[in-house]
């Protein structure tokens, strides 16, 4: 069997799942672990293709859950081989115990995420509680808001968790339905070009029996905080590599990349909805029919969650009057009684010196589309907050309110 | 780029099988992979049967370590026993981690990123992880048939833990989650799941065999066969915990001659390529199951109708062999010819060295 076979540049029309194969196909995967549950399992039927079909050579394991889905990933990782597994909703949670253990043991393992809502409602739309219930397990982690955008991420995610300086997992993540199974133009690169971008995997101490280690033994409590520091470290060290690799990839393939965040007419801007992911580009359309009828508004997206970039958050919501959270999650009793956002966003204006308003949007919630009217209609609270000065209450549930 | 054929070892097979501990065999690599100064207890069943087994495997070898005492006991931060590379997994993971080793070594052979003959992989799991959390991930790695070995040293309880029931603990087994008391005075009610057996029916194209540490050579031999098997294998071993099962220290191999000799732990191979059991493994003696119970503080508060069960459990598991059974082994069935192991307050003293 041949190694990924020589590719020229071209476009095709695919959706985000099945960017996502292609991506681990350019990046030469060793090893895939695969366990069905929708949506992303069609990027797993496109890889079985490519390796049935002799276009990847790579070992191709039908796992018996995501438990062991993660941890025959850890395995692979930790010998040597750059691996690639993916999940949605619960299929995410049933694998918990092994995010920390893998960020620990500090193996780049990539993991594809297309949300899907937890049990209950366990319904196939997209809500990003599955994988933001594991931000802090020390995964780099961040959203896509389209096909393209999610092969480059997958790119540049192996890239940035696989720098010696980083050595951390990934979760790449794109909206169950809204991206995954929505087909657009998604231009692939040349081989060569990945070749040149990204360099093969090398763990500098991985399971060899010619260089014996010892990975992840017991340690007595005093052991404890100079290990913790090294992840937390790791976590922000990733910070500068990342803006690193997102303008090696806007060379290599000449598109850019705000590494953190996209702002879309935010320039005058006095509210903006801040939000993750596909909603993205209905919000573009929501704003541009406001801003036609002289609606001063703007949205800020986040693209990468974790590290969070706090200051540049800070930075770029202190600029306006008025921020409406879109969350997407259940963050159940939370700061805000709403999402997990919220506190988020918070957080990062508590040092600014001009605190914009801030409201939390459960919109979307079970997978719902977040239709043209309800931006309108998150975006009069926003301004009504305006006027106001201040907000009415933190929480409004999209749909139930007047 | 073609792809690179995989180099696979063969070990060669050890003379004299059935020869016991105190036998001193030339052919015994001198390696160690698992070297002296762990932390585990005195006398410690696993960590012998440990030894035994990466001798065998030599220094081409990865170790995959489910949490448990063999993980917990041997391995401390910055001094770890394993002079071949080891890695602790979750104890959940025993087969799917070891399973991602040996992929990992496939595919990264075959497209030429690593050059050396294919390494033994062996997982060491203990009977906790490999009868109740782990089972399915390594049902799943050997339905897979990745080239690997999995053991589960059984020392038929969890012990790390602090000794609580498996699915392993065999009846009348006393743990912290099985305690006698008026109510349950036999303490463990259930009868061990047969794992071994379990593991040959579902996956027929395994070699899978059983070996306690009280017969080293043939304990190393099955090792060896279980690597040189192209595939996945999985082998069970009786581990004796002094801890949990409340014994003499030095008495370790003893027991595990015992138990065999008893019938409570049938040594056996599953043929793969036959597709049939091998029973020619014979102990020196067959004895009652008392004489292995009354060694133990575990069984301490057992009575005549309790052991009147296990000897019918051990009759049973000769016959499962083709065995003829003696008179003797027929009569200590019965519970009238049958004394109790000990007094009520014996086993309470018992109770509170654990
Ligand atoms: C998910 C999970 N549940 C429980 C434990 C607690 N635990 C640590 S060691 C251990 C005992 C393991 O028993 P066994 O596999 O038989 O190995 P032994 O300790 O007997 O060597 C348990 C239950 C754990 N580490 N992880
Ligand atoms: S408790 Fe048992 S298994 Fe654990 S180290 Fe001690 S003797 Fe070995
Ligand atoms: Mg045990």
């Amino acid at each position: 069997m041949a190694t990924a076979t020589e590719v020229k540049k071209r476009t095709v029309r695919i959706n985000g799942c099945v960017a996502s194969a292609q991506a681990a196909k350019y990046a030469d995967v060793d090893v895939i672990a695969a366990y069905p549950i929708r949506p992303y399992t069609a990027t797993m039927m496109a890889l079985a293709q490519m390796v049935a079909n002799g276009e990847l050579d790579a070992e191709y394991i039908v796992a018996d859950s995501e438990h062991s889905q993660l941890s025959i990933s850890h395995g692979a990782s930790s010998s040597g081989a750059r691996v690639f597994t993916g999940s949605s909703g619960v299929g995410v949670q049933f694998a918990y115990e092994l995010y920390s253990p893998i960020s620990g043991s500090r193996m780049p393992v990539q993991m594809m995420i297309a949300d899907r809502t937890l049990d209950p409602p366990g319904d196939f739309g997209s809500e990003h509680t599955d994988a933001l219930s594991t931000r802090d397990m020390g995964w780099l982690m961040g959203w896509a808001c389209d096909a393209q955008e999610a092969f480059d991420n997958h790119l540049m995610a192996y890239r940035i968790g696989e720098d010696p300086r980083v050595l951390l997992p990934q979760m790449v993540c794109q909206d169950g339905f809204f991206v995954s199974h929505i087909t657009s133009d998604v231009e692939l690169p040349d081989s060569g070009q990945v070749k040149e971008f990204l360099p093969p995997y090398k763990h500098p101490y991985p399971l060899d029996p010619r260089h014996p280690v010892s990975h992840g033994p017991q340690i007595m409590p005093e052991q404890g905080p100079p290990l913790q520091l090294e992840r937390a470290r790791a976590m922000e060290g990733a910070v500068a590599v990342i803006e690193e690799v997102h303008d090696e990839f806007a060379k290599i393939f000449g598109r850019r990349y705000d590494p953190w965040v996209e702002e879309y007419m935010t320039d005058d801007a006095d509210v903006v909805f801040f939000l993750q992911g596909g909603h993205a580009v209905t919000a573009r359309f929501a704003i541009k029919h406001m801003r036609d009828n002289g609606l001063k508004v703007g949205m800020v997206r986040l693209r990468t969650i974790r590290p969070y970039p706090t200051d540049r958050v800070n930075e770029v919501l202190s600029k306006f009057k008025v921020v409406g959270v879109i969350e997407t999650n259940m963050g159940l009793g939370s700061v805000s009684s709403g999402g997990v956002l919220y506190g988020e966003v918070c957080a990062a204006l508590y040092e600014s010196q001009h605190k914009p308003l801030v409201l939390s949007f459960m919109a979307g919630m079970g997978g719902e589309a977040i239709v043209l009217d309800e931006f309108y209609w998150m975006a009069k609270k926003m301004t009504e907050a305006q006027k106001r000065g201040k907000i009415e209450k933190r929480t409004h549930w999209v749909g139930f309110e007047e | 780029m073609p792809a690179i054929e995989v180099e696979r070892q063969i070990l060669p097979i050890l003379g004299s099988p059935n020869q016991g501990a105190r036998f001193y065999n030339p052919d015994l690599p001198s390696s160690e992979p698992f070297v002296p100064g762990h932390r585990t207890c005195a006398g410690c069943g696993p960590s012998i049967q440990y030894r035994m087994t990466s001798k065998a495997a030599g220094d081409n070898t990865i170790l995959v370590g489910p949490t448990g005492c063999m993980y917990v006991a041997n391995s401390s931060y910055l001094c770890t026993p394993y002079n071949v590379p080891w890695a602790h997994t979750q104890i959940g993971s025993a087969g799917s981690f070891t399973a991602g080793v040996a992929a990992a070594y496939e595919a990264m052979i075959r497209k030429g990123k690593w050059k050396g003959a294919f390494p033994n992989i062996i997982c060491e799991a203990g009977d906790g992880s490999a009868s109740d959390i782990g089972l399915a991930s390594i049902s799943g790695a050997l339905y897979r048939n990745h080239d690997c070995l999995i053991i589960c040293y059984d020392n038929e309880q969890y012990a790390n833990t602090g000794i609580q029931a498996s699915s392993r603990t065999p009846y009348g087994g006393m743990t912290t989650f099985s305690p006698p008391g008026p109510m349950v005075p036999e303490a463990k009610t259930l009868f061990p799941k047969d794992l071994a057996r379990m593991m040959a029916a579902g996956h027929p194209h395994c070699y899978v065999a059983t070996a306690s540490v009280g017969y080293p050579i043939d304990l190393m031999n099955k090792v060896r066969k279980g690597l040189n098997h192209k595939g996945a294998a999985y082998l069970m071993i009786y581990t004796p915990c002094q801890k949990g099962f409340v014994y003499e220290t030095p008495r370790s191999i003893d027991l595990g001659r015992l138990v065999v000799e008893c019938g409570l732990y049938p040594i056996w191979e599953w043929n793969p390529e036959k597709r049939e059991y091998d029973y020619s493994f014979r102990p020196q003696n067959m004895r009652p199951v008392s004489e292995y119970l009354k060694l133990q503080g575990r069984f301490g508060h057992l009575h005549a109708e309790h052991i009147a069960k296990l000897q019918t459990f051990a009759n049973q598991q000769w016959k499962m062999m083709g065995i003829e059974l003696p008179e003797a082994l027929i009569q200590a069935a019965d519970a009238k010819n049958l004394v109790n192991m000990a007094t009520a307050s014996a086993a309470e003293a018992v109770a509170q060295t654990l």
